[in-house]
């Protein structure tokens, strides 16, 4: 009797609280390299690095490179070029079920893009004919904001997988505003002012410290007055099981 | 049982944004010709009038017509030529011919990925006979793509 009254207390000063690893994880986007093997008009190359500062909140740190073209009837288009992203990460998981392993949140980043682009033709047809013409190189920054929302885990030891839907508005374009880029490296479709992405991470972590974390007791239900009056001699026989349920 | 949910989730939901991120490659559903857009107005009452009839082409094109008889058009679209800095369009209103010249710079436009580029224009006082034209205004000088009219014209 006594051992049962133990381990029942031991398991509830379990459940008050979780052990949250914090990690260093620095990782690769992998959908550009593969995307690059069966379109070589788009080679994007992305890598983060990212640390926890407590069990919600981390602080992302991303930069690329992408060698962009575009060709259809009546133009040919080029832009390459390096971004960086920076900003606070939010894993909206409770403790419990995030247990440093899972990642469900949202992320508000920063972005900064360095831009070149050139329309090397582009052909024009009306009422009088044809007329060709070209855009000399092109270079510039581009400031935006993105917002995005996925899911990472754990699937090996230190090893993690995971998507993003990124949702980008452009805050500034830097370019021309009659002739913008059509692809911002970093932002994507120059042509909207609000863009979508998505990308697939793999990462792996470093542990760099332990925090014991308290978890939220769910709050029970209390049950309504009518309810209590006319249950309430149900509720004195079968005992505290009964309430809420 | 909580720690099987995520990667339920992550299962799930990564099949489906891997099928929901197949793209093709969008159509062209812009306009992308700049035309000067004229409003015909009746001189002697100054309202919106459509004429009867209209011819229009280039000058240097007679064998190719931008409207060849066309009825009741109240509102007409002028092509420029975006390799020159002007050119001249007759337009014959109701069986009468008049020339309207336009004098313009240039400058290109994206107009979408799908779309490309356009030109678009910036023109000065067009010049004009007077068969039947009375009066050319110019109402808005940038020419573009958009819908909105540009000048117009009192016969």
């Amino acid at each position: 009797m006594l051992y049962i009254q133990a381990a029942g207390q031991d398991a509830e000063q379990k459940a008050d609280s979780v052990v949250i690893p914090l990690r260093i994880s620095a990782g690769l986007e992998i959908s550009g390299p593969v995307i690059y093997f069966t379109d070589k008009s788009t080679l994007n190359l992305e890598g983060f690095v990212s640390g926890d500062i407590n069990e919600k909140m981390s602080v992302f740190l991303g930069t690329g490179y992408s060698d962009f073209s575009y060709s259809q009837y009546n133009y040919n288009f080029t832009a390459k070029g390096i971004y960086f992203r920076v900003g606070p990460d939010f894993n909206l998981l409770r403790p419990e079920m995030a247990v440093g392993k899972y990642w469900a949140g949202l992320g508000i980043h920063y972005g900064l893009s360095n831009f070149s682009y050139e329309t090397s033709s582009y052909r024009h047809d009306n009422y009088w004919g044809s007329v060709t013409s070209s855009l000399p190189g092109q270079s510039g920054w581009a400031h935006y904001l993105e917002v995005s929302g996925g899911f990472k885990a754990e699937l090996f030891r230190n090893f993690n997988i995971g998507w993003l839907i990124n949702v980008r508005k452009m805050v500034y374009s830097g370019a021309d505003k009659n002739l913008p880029p059509i692809y911002y490296p970093g932002y994507g479709n120059g042509g909207k002012t609000i863009s979508f992405g998505l990308n697939y991470y793999i990462s792996w972590s470093i542990p760099y410290k332990k925090i014991k974390v308290k978890i939220k007791p769910e709050p029970v239900e209390e049950p309504e007055e009518d309810e209590e009056t006319q249950n309430q001699d149900e509720t004195q026989s079968v005992g505290r099981q009964g309430i809420g349920r | 049982m909580m720690r099987k949910i995520p990667k339920y989730i992550l299962i799930v939901a990564t099949t489906v944004i891997f099928l929901l991120s197949s793209c093709s490659p969008g159509s062209c559903f812009e306009e992308t010709n700049a035309y000067v857009k004229a409003k015909f107005f009746l001189t002697s009452t100054s309202k919106a009038a459509a004429p009867d009839s209209i011819t229009l082409y280039g000058v240097g094109r007679e064998n190719s017509y931008v409207y060849l008889k066309a009825l009741k058009v109240s509102q007409a679209l002028m092509p420029l030529d975006a390799s020159a800095e002007n050119c001249s369009l007759v337009l014959k209103i109701n069986g009468v011919n008049d020339t309207i010249s336009f004098t313009y710079s240039t400058y290109s436009k994206l107009i979408s990925k799908e779309c490309g580029y356009a030109f678009y224009h910036s023109i000065e006082t067009p010049e004009y006979t007077k068969h039947i034209i009375d009066t050319v205004i110019v109402v808005k000088s940038t020419i573009t793509t958009l819908s909105e009219q540009n000048i117009s014209i009192y016969y």
